[in-house]
């Protein structure tokens, strides 16, 4: 049965007149879906990566020729410190959250009061949407009347405001901790989930075997979580990878550049800048990169027994 | 989908060996311990979650001259429902929010039918490719969006799309599609082999089988995808931003065109927009609770 599924028996199928077989059945319930994705993620996908070889501007018809120019261009200008922005945001925004996210996570599993209540409540700043997300935290690192710096000063930590989105190393750090701020939640789920399937008898076990709580942590609660952790981590690395609102919203890149990820450069060249040649070709390197992840974490998830 | 994360198998290496009665347990020192450090926890990172929250209420309901005010008034005095007033009475924003509800709504609908059918097969036929097709389709909502809004823009305008709603539910479908059909997988898996087993013995076809007796019991199910394909549609800014024009404008995008670079932002009037963009998800996730770890990962463990 496992090979087959719901096939009814062949006899059953001729008395009621079926013609396709299951495996054509099942193919045919996919057809919308194929379509949809072919028509709006795999044209798209192949015609914006070969868009990389030739010379076009977004505003007029017609591209010419240009080989491995646009590649050469961007490995030579822009690829590297692009690179480098994305992957101090994606390690900041994926391992800051992760800490956070645990730590809230063992805490509501160690049998809390009213957890299911915190962990209704930690969920508010995933919820709303990633635009809010960043208006409230531009309010926040607001230069003028924004209430980081007023609640700094007031504990004597700064004298004077800061420009938190004006500064190349504060920008970056301000966006970090923007997306962190809305990542850990999800983290916290996860990773909660995760410790709820650790038998609460083998901790006892432990604890009665006489292993310390950070003993009992490495022998028993890490395992128990060490897959969900690993998947936890690869998506939200991937999803920061790629991020795009928040920084574009934040900063739009800047200043001078300092958090210009390749989501956001890629969107510039292409609409700001018209340079459909530049911004697919570092697309497509992007792409590459993100290729790699996604094998990875394919093979991770890997686990389906059937 | 939520049986997913039952898969890990306990450690072993917490059994030792240990002679019986050699040690008492010293447990309740090390319990009062460690449920103090989890307080601590839960208040750090509470103050880092909430006090965000709490400032964007504060300012919705502050009067300009209080939120302009430096060093600012952390426990605020004057309050008013001023700023949502001028939410209520702007045209523009209330034409953004149909909009947004007209296609967070159709993305929404569009998606689950059609990865009904397509997560109905995932889950109950076993055939060449399916494999390929389904780690395409989990794979794809990895794509960078930047790079396929590109050929979008310019495969929409050819067609004379741009700035229609057709546009932006299709882009929208390609992150929504890929969410539904793993989300509905993992409910399809749910429904036993020997009911649709016996449907066909009892001489339902195939196709009956689906529509009569799987969906409704699935229903639940398709219900939540559909609600997390609205919220993922309602939250979407870089198509909108990029695809839609000034008639078809969804909220995300149409308010960082009316408040953000501005010379001086109206940040009262900012937050209490934020909080009325954020409504419809907050009430849609509380009926989404009990699906939450599903749809979060809508396939991010294959289960």
């Amino acid at each position: 049965m496992t090979t087959t599924g719901i096939a009814p028996p062949a006899k059953a199928r001729e008395r009621h007149g079926q013609k396709l077989s299951n495996g054509a059945f099942a193919l045919l319930l996919t057809l919308p879906g194929m379509a949809l994705f072919a028509a709006i993620v795999l044209y798209p996908l192949i015609a914006s990566i070969t868009t990389g070889f030739f010379k076009q501007d977004l505003r007029f018809p017609g591209r010419t020729w240009a080989g491995l120019q646009n590649y050469a261009d961007v490995l030579n200008r822009d690829f590297w410190p692009v690179l480098q922005n994305t992957l101090v945001f994606t390690v900041g925004a994926t391992a800051i959250p992760f800490v956070i996210g645990f730590a809230l996570a063992l805490a509501l599993n160690s049998g809390l009061k009213g957890s299911g209540f915190l962990r209704g409540l930690f969920l508010f700043p995933w919820v709303i949407p990633g635009v809010v997300v960043s208006f409230l935290w531009m309010w926040i690192f607001n230069a003028n009347y924004g209430v980081l710096n007023g609640a700094l000063m007031k504990i004597g930590i700064i004298e004077e405001s800061v420009s938190w989105l004006g500064e190349p190393t504060t920008a970056m750090l301000a966006v970090i901790i923007t997306k962190t701020w809305a990542s850990f939640p999800w983290m916290m789920v996860m990773l909660l989930a995760g410790l709820q399937t650790v038998p609460r008898e083998l901790h006892e076990a432990a604890a009665v075997d006489g292993a310390g709580a950070v003993r009992r942590f490495f022998a028993v609660t890490w395992p128990g979580v060490r897959a969900v952790a690993a998947i936890t981590i690869l998506l939200e690395f991937i999803w920061n990878f790629q991020h795009f609102d928040t920084i574009y919203v934040l900063t739009g890149g800047g200043p001078a550049g300092a958090t210009e990820t390749f989501a956001v450069a890629v969107y510039q060249d292409a609409f700001k800048g018209y340079d459909l040649g530049h911004a697919t070709a570092l697309g497509g390197l992007w792409m590459l990169l993100l290729l790699v992840l996604v094998g990875v974490y394919l093979k991770t998830s890997e686990r389906e027994p059937k | 989908m939520t049986t997913l994360l039952a898969q890990e198998a306990p450690a072993p290496a917490a059994r030792r060996a240990h002679p019986a009665g050699t040690r008492r347990p010293r447990r309740r020192p090390d319990q009062i311990r460690s449920s103090v450090a989890a307080w601590i926890a839960v208040a750090v990172i509470g103050l880092f979650a909430l006090l965000p929250l709490y400032w964007l209420l504060v300012t919705a309901v502050s009067p300009k001259d209080q939120a302009f005010q430096f060093p600012p008034k952390f426990i605020p005095t004057d309050f008013t429902l001023e700023n949502f007033r001028a939410f209520a009475e702007n045209e523009a924003l209330f034409d953004y929010m149909v909009n947004s509800v007209i296609v967070a709504v159709l993305t929404s609908l569009l998606s689950v039918v059609v990865a009904t059918y397509m997560g109905y097969s995932f889950s109950k036929f076993r055939y060449r490719g399916r494999k390929s097709l389904m780690n395409f389709v989990l794979a794809s909502q990895m794509f960078p969006q930047a790079l396929l809004l590109i050929t979008l823009y310019a495969v929409f305008r050819q067609f004379g799309l741009l700035g229609s709603y057709t546009a932006l539910i299709l882009s929208f479908a390609t992150f929504t599609m890929p969410l539904c059909v793993w989300m509905l997988k993992g409910i399809f898996d749910t429904v036993p082999d020997a009911l649709l087993e016996a449907a066909a013995i009892d001489g339902a076809s195939r196709w009956r089988t689906l529509h009569t007796i799987v969906a409704p019991l699935a229903a639940p199910g398709m219900i939540a995808a559909g609600l997390f394909a609205f919220v993922r549609g309602w939250n979407d800014f870089i198509f909108a931003l990029t695809l839609a024009d000034k008639d078809t404008m969804t909220l995300p995008p149409g308010l960082v065109n009316t408040y953000i670079g501005e010379f001086q932002t109206a940040w009262p009037a900012l937050m209490a927009a934020s909080l009325v963009v954020s409504l419809p998800v907050v009430i849609a996730f509380m009926f989404l609770q009990r699906y939450l770890v599903g749809g979060l990962t809508a396939g991010a463990v294959k289960s």
